[in-house]
């Protein structure tokens, strides 16, 4: 059974018919082939049971929060604040990409939105500044996978909900490999820029008044990321509610900035649809695919295959890692994450690791996915935003955090309490 | 007439996404009171549940208007790779499997409902929802799914049969790229 699925799987996907139809097309084959009682009577109460869901909703809303703060400009206010406190770093604009992606990732929980629109605002400013094109554009995209770890995050969100894990011990997991992700990003930039000074362009010191003034831009969405993530924490609000008050925040800057417009509002609304209703057809998809193979009964099957191995769970969680690095050449994000998780996880479980963490580790591999060549969607969004220059510029430049990544992946595995610390304390 | 089908298509899709975006909105407002209303200890009760349904239909009824859009991710490291008569074929062939798929979703999604009505369910909860209420919307959105799937197939064929791959690949191939997100 895990052959054909692992198998079928790949062979589907690679005819390009839609991920989630994929999943579902698999439930039909173990339905057809391996179990004993017709699992196809229970598709109907699947997809109305998985989509009935008041924990999935906080998905659109958090779409929705991204899509209004993306749509009404307080992206390009949020980067011009940040170049004026981070610029005079060796790297210096190069830290503002990485800074601003950081902030939109803490707010919207979406990888490409973010990379996207960082790469439209700052590549302007790269060639009058006189940046290395390479290292800065790929700081952008690798800025920009931070938002499927940077809580709240749609993945995590997913993940959660795929394993029965608590979404608010995964977002509290997430915080900390996050923000040292950024940081470990910036000292990269750092180390990279003293050793060749030409790579990073002019730093640039602003007076202490125009840093200060930059807090105005600055501080609506740190006020907002403190609210979400807050009453998350304290207990006060679920995801949902919690993402319910950040839409409404997210109008409130909207207008303080006088973003706010019909216009505005229907294509955050069609933006919102477009997202939804892409990862639902492969959460739902994924669920039934969940159903049959626990009817079918893949819990045995597991722990025959995982005897037969014989490795231990280190080098178990060797084998995985590099399994998610190979698949991460050419699957993306949710869609790697979601065709993995029924198959994988239980894995990893059986083999005593903690779900919270793997769910950590994984994101970590799949957000190196996003920029890594040939199918490495944050690649290909900086480079349609820069419109010069080749796709080969910016794959050279993401190499060095692709190595911070993989420096993060061998750090969750020596020390797992960079993930568990936080959800500890819950 | 395939593409005036196509934009008819697009533009009824449209109008349903913006229908539940502002029924998405409306239930962001209703969590937004019911946390207000909590403060002075009070509460509607059940805004979970009400968001699990909104949940359900808004996911059924938006699934069209993202394939109209080609928004349904696909892996096209084979189909990127071939010519544009093969990327059409890949296309061709990759929404008869969905439309197949998804009418049979449709069709096993039809007991849940017809059970429903016949029993006169109830949701086990304080609201006591009778679910076909909840649960004819959400049929209704997979069908309309199934049905857009058959009609825009039939387009894209039709465009097929007449040299025009361009168009065919506009109306059903791989999203681009940029515009994707997560």
């Amino acid at each position: 059974m895990i052959t054909y699925v692992s198998v079928g799987l790949l062979a589907l996907l690679s005819l390009s018919i839609p991920v989630g139809i994929v999943l579902f097309l698999l439930g039909f084959g173990i339905d057809a082939f391996f179990s004993p009682f017709p699992l196809m009577r229970g598709l109907g109460q699947m997809v109305w049971s998985s989509s009935n869901s008041a924990t999935l909703i906080a998905i659109p809303f958090f779409v929705l929060l991204g899509e209004i703060l993306v749509r009404s400009g307080v992206a390009g206010r949020t980067y011009a604040a940040l170049d004026r406190w981070v610029s005079w770093l060796p790297g210096g604009l190069i830290h503002a990409n990485i800074a601003t992606a950081t902030m939109f990732s803490a707010t919207s929980g979406s990888s490409v939105a973010t990379a996207a629109t960082v790469a439209t605002v700052a590549m302007p400013q790269a060639e009058k500044l006189g940046y290395d094109p390479k290292l800065f554009s790929g700081a952008i995209a690798a800025g920009g996978t931070l938002g499927i770890m940077i809580p709240p995050s749609i993945n995590l969100i997913v993940y959660g909900f795929l394993t029965q894990t608590s979404i608010p011990r995964l977002f509290l997991a997430g915080l900390i490999p996050g923000v040292a992700l950024a940081l470990a990003f910036v000292l990269a930039t750092v180390l990279i820029c003293m050793v060749r000074p030409s790579l990073g362009g002019e730093r640039r010191v602003f007076p202490l008044a125009q840093m200060i003034a930059a807090l105005r831009d600055l501080l609506p969405i740190i006020v907002l990321f403190t609210i979400i993530i807050g009453t998350i924490y304290k207990g006060w609000a679920t995801p949902t509610e919690a993402a319910a008050v950040g839409v409404a925040g997210a109008f409130g800057i909207a207008a303080f900035f006088r973003g706010v417009s019909f216009s505005m509002i229907a294509e955050s609304l069609l933006g919102t649809i477009k997202i939804t209703s892409m990862i639902m057809l492969v959460v739902i998809g994924a669920s039934f695919l969940n159903f049959t193979l626990s009817s079918a009964g893949l819990g045995r099957e597991l722990q025959s295959f995982l005897t037969g191995l014989g490795l231990s769970p280190f080098s178990f969680i060797l084998v995985i890692v590099a399994i998610y690095i190979v698949l991460g050449f050419f699957i993306e994000t949710l869609s790697l994450m979601v065709v993995t998780i029924p198959i994988i996880v239980p894995l990893v479980v059986a083999q005593g690791y903690d779900p919270i963490w793997f769910g950590i580790l994984m994101i970590v591999l799949i957000e190196m996915a996003l920029i890594t060549p040939p199918v490495g969607l944050n690649l290909y969004v900086v480079q349609g935003a820069r419109k010069s220059g080749t796709l080969s510029d910016v794959m050279l430049g993401a190499v060095p955090y692709v190595i911070v990544m993989l420096l993060m992946v061998a750090a969750l595995i020596a020390f797992p309490q960079i993930a568990l610390f936080l959800p500890s304390f819950v | 007439m395939a593409q005036d089908t196509l934009t008819l298509l697009r533009r009824l899709n449209r109008g349903v996404a913006i229908l539940i975006g502002i029924i998405l909105l409306a239930c962001v407002m209703f969590i937004l009171a019911d946390i207000a209303l909590r403060q002075v200890g009070a509460s509607f009760g059940g805004t979970d549940e009400i968001s699990g349904y909104v949940m359900a239909i808004a996911a059924a009824w938006g699934m069209s208007f993202t394939l109209l859009e080609l928004g349904h991710v696909r892996i096209d490291l084979l189909r990127s790779r071939s010519a544009a008569r093969g990327r059409v074929l890949f296309d061709l062939f990759s929404m008869l499997v969905l439309t197949i798929t998804i009418s049979i979703i449709a069709f096993r999604c039809w007991p849940v409902l017809e059970k429903s009505i016949a029993n006169s369910s109830t949701a086990n909860t304080v609201l006591e929802t009778p679910l076909w209420m909840v649960q004819l919307p959400w049929f209704l959105g997979w069908t309309w799914f199934a049905l857009v799937s058959w009609v825009t197939l039939l387009a894209a064929m039709m465009l097929f049969v007449q040299g025009r791959f361009a168009e065919t690949e506009s109306a059903i191939g791989a999203f681009a790229e940029q515009d994707a997100v997560l």
